[in-house]
């Protein structure tokens, strides 16, 4: 059977429930909105900080699923936390880790998918007033982004599953790709390649005692 | 005499796509049959085996897909789209709490690890003396693990299964003064992959898709999948058999409706499915217990980096386990590292140059899983009505049960720095790690309950039971000693929902022992139970 390389419903699912957890709790919920909208009126009150050269940009070629202002989120999060160049990691240019995010998000069902997206719009924009960065996640310097995220992964709970919910997505993206695994010497799929022997069924139990004779 | 043979490979089994071909079937269709099976895991298919051998009419229903061992792919995203109910998200009602499980045919049999362990004898003698189940005391219950034991090929690892990683929880237990032995795994000529969690596909794994299920149809069992069990249909205080919609498992669309008639009813969809099957077919509910009392066996990983080259993720996924707490304080550590997709779930990954620094020492970490006895706490609801409600599975840690957690945590990274790890990383949502023993203590102190437990230590759990309990008081338990729900004549349980009480032993040999004497108890009442009432 030919493996998967893309993204399965499975993955995109568990990169998306730490907002699903926060979507659950009717506080928590009611506390992710209204960041977001705190969030969104410190942009338009400070209209000249939350403006970005990138939200003129349109998203990348082939991209269905994501907004083009989340696809710049994913491309930013992406060189951050994924420094490989210079690494002997696979580099980002041989695994599309924005493509199989967008199609990650693709699978996600209706209420699951604008949950991300309220979320990424909050960790987004909170960047602006959250560590006093004074500018949206999308245009943090590299080293104030690590901060950010490092920063939210010791912070309250939303910050907590905001920042894993990013990390994940980034890094189940890239690390499910077989193209990533030679240079950690992860083997992969082994069976086919050693040869194994396929047994199938066992014998029925009161057969098993021949069945192990016949075996030796 | 009749010849039983069992096919060299695979199942016969009735799928969706088999039903949209077969016009005569129709978009609604009843079978009749005597027994009628809910779920082909652990326990219903060792139950459907019992009573097809002993002549009885069995149709099994199973809500999965059938997956053919030959379709394993040994690539965990697959599998886990194809045969982990809810493609492996099936989270608590906080999303931070994961609780793995099979939904295929073979359940979560196909996608364990092999794990095979025995309650401890005190335990088991404990509920027998004080909860009055006899049928649980070693003598009555010990010869039907045997008996699973070697239906299974369940043996102690040798020394070529056990692995860098075990090797590892070795040493730090020698040097700590700890007691460890081999795991008992079900598995025969184990090849050494690494791949449980994604399915073996030269069935070496002993689970029910090459075992009880091939057997069980041997002896004239019908199996079909795809087929969601809607539920328990009752008359005058005794099950008549079930409703079921079949769906295509691809798209979800109904393909047909099902209706079975028959005079025995066995539940096993496990812990967490039982019961709200249960539910929604508004099985009478006395006591209050249906869904309630659920102990999930809540486990977190800890990883160690070592300077040496482990390469911790080849051979046996599971090598050794730690025993040395079991019964005093109900800990279980196994020894296990995870493949990369999985480790990305599982642990909180640092951020850029710390990320990158931790995966080129991949090949260098160890893992070591630390699972802890929990109060049995845990709930699990059908909320809504039976046609559009949904599941929800309440479990967040007590401070107790956290505390024991970060106590668990903290015993396996000490076994690990014993054994010279140079680092250990803290299973919490903040990115947390230890380079000495002396920095450990400081280092867990910064683990904090916080709100509920929630995004505090990552959790995961794939043992949960007890929700259907068993017991002689009808006012506390779900069902009686022989399996059999109280107040419902025939409507038999066979799954780790019966488990009395939370337990410190992985459930499965448990769940088939268990399934065992259910079935047993079946043919014991077959004057009661059948029209045709010969033993």
């Amino acid at each position: 059977m030919t493996r998967t390389t893309t993204p399965t419903p499975g993955a995109a699912r568990h990169a998306a429930a730490p907002v699903a957890s926060l979507s659950r709790r009717r506080f928590l919920r009611t506390t992710l909105i209204a960041g977001a909208g705190v969030a969104a009126l410190a942009g338009a009150g400070f209209a000249w900080l939350r403006r970005s050269p990138v939200d003129s940009l349109p998203p990348g070629e082939g991209i269905r699923y994501l907004t083009a202002s989340e696809y710049h989120l994913f491309q930013h999060a992406t060189a951050v936390l994924l420094p490989v160049q210079g690494t002997p990691l696979t580099p980002l240019s041989q695994v599309p880790v924005v493509q199989h995010i967008d199609h990650m998000i693709g699978l996600l069902p209706g209420h699951l998918r604008k949950q991300v997206g309220m979320g990424l719009t909050l960790f987004d924009n909170a960047a602006v007033v959250s560590g006093w960065h004074g500018r949206r996640f999308v245009d943090l310097e590299t080293a104030d982004a690590v901060q950010y995220f490092d920063d939210w992964s010791h912070g309250n709970t939303i910050q907590k599953a905001l920042a894993t919910l990013v990390k994940r997505f980034v890094y189940v993206a890239y690390w499910r790709d077989p193209a990533t695994w030679g240079p950690v010497e992860f083997d992969g799929p082994v069976s086919e390649k050693w040869g194994l022997a396929y047994l199938g069924n066992a014998p029925l139990p009161d057969q098993q005692a021949v069945s192990q004779e016949a075996v030796q | 005499m009749r010849m039983i043979t069992v096919p060299r490979d695979g199942v016969p089994v009735t799928t969706a796509a088999d039903i949209a071909r077969d016009p005569s079937m129709g978009r609604r269709f009843s079978v009749k049959t005597e027994v009628v099976v809910v779920g082909s895991g652990a326990g219903g298919a060792t139950v459907a085996y019992e009573l097809a051998k002993a002549g009885r009419k069995v149709v099994v229903l199973e809500s999965g897909r059938y997956f053919p061992s030959a379709n394993f792919t040994e690539h965990l995203g697959d599998t886990m789209t194809e045969v982990y109910r809810e493609q492996g998200s099936q989270f608590n009602s906080t999303a931070d709490v994961l609780f793995v499980e099979g939904e295929c045919v073979g359940g979560s049999t196909v996608i364990g690890a092999c794990v095979m362990q025995r309650p401890p004898d005190s335990l088991l003698q404990r509920w027998a003396t004080e909860l009055g189940l006899g049928n649980l005391a070693p003598d009555a219950i010990g010869p039907l693990f045997d008996e699973v034991g070697a239906e299974q090929y369940v043996h102690l690892n040798e020394a070529h299964e056990i692995n860098t990683t075990a090797h590892k929880v070795i040493q730090g237990c020698e040097k700590m003064g700890f007691s460890w032995k081999p795991v008992a795994r079900n598995v025969r000529q184990c090849a050494l992959t690494g791949h449980c969690l994604a399915g073996c596909p030269s069935d070496r794994k002993m689970s029910s898709l090459v075992t009880h299920l091939p057997w069980a149809t041997a002896y004239g069992a019908r199996l079909f999948a795809d087929t969601h069990v809607q539920r328990v249909l009752m008359r005058a205080g005794r099950a008549t058999g079930v409703e079921a919609i079949v769906r295509d498992p691809l798209t979800g669309a109904q393909m047909a409706e099902m209706r079975v008639d028959a005079e025995v009813v066995v539940v096993a969809g496990g812990a967490i499915q039982t019961p709200v099957l249960l539910q929604r077919s508004q099985v009478p509910d006395i006591s209050g217990q249906i869904g309630r009392n659920m102990a999930v066996q809540p486990f977190v990983q800890v990883l160690a980096q070592y300077d040496e080259e482990l390469f911790g993720f080849r051979g046996a996924l599971v090598g050794v386990e730690i025993d040395e707490f079991l019964e005093s304080d109900g800990y279980m550590f196994f020894s296990a590292l995870a493949e990369p997709e999985q480790l990305m779930i599982q642990g909180e990954q640092g951020a850029g140059p710390d990320h990158i620094r931790f995966m080129k020492q991949y090949k260098h970490l160890a893992g070591l899983n630390a699972f802890a006895i929990d109060e049995g706490r845990g709930q699990v609801s059908w909320e809504g009505d039976a046609a559009t409600g949904r599941k929800v599975i309440s479990w967040n840690p007590s401070r107790t049960e956290f505390e024991k957690l970060k106590r668990g945590a903290s015993l396996a990274a000490r076994v690990f720095f014993a054994a010279g790890a140079k680092r250990v990383y803290i299973p919490s949502f903040q990115q947390l790690q230890a380079d000495s023993v002396f920095e450990l203590d400081a280092t867990m102190d910064q683990v904090s309950y916080g709100l509920k437990g929630m995004y505090s230590l990552r959790i995961n759990s794939f043992s949960p039971h007890g929700t259907c309990r068993m017991g002689n008081d009808r006012f506390q338990s779900v069902a009686n000693a022989r399996g059999e729900v109280h107040d419902v004549k025939g409507l038999f349980l066979a799954d780790a929902s019966l488990i009395p009480e939370p337990m410190p032993s992985a459930p499965h040999w448990t769940v088939q022992a268990l399934a065992k004497q259910v079935a047993r108890n079946i043919l014991d009442s077959a004057s009661g139970l059948f029209l045709n009432g010969k033993a």
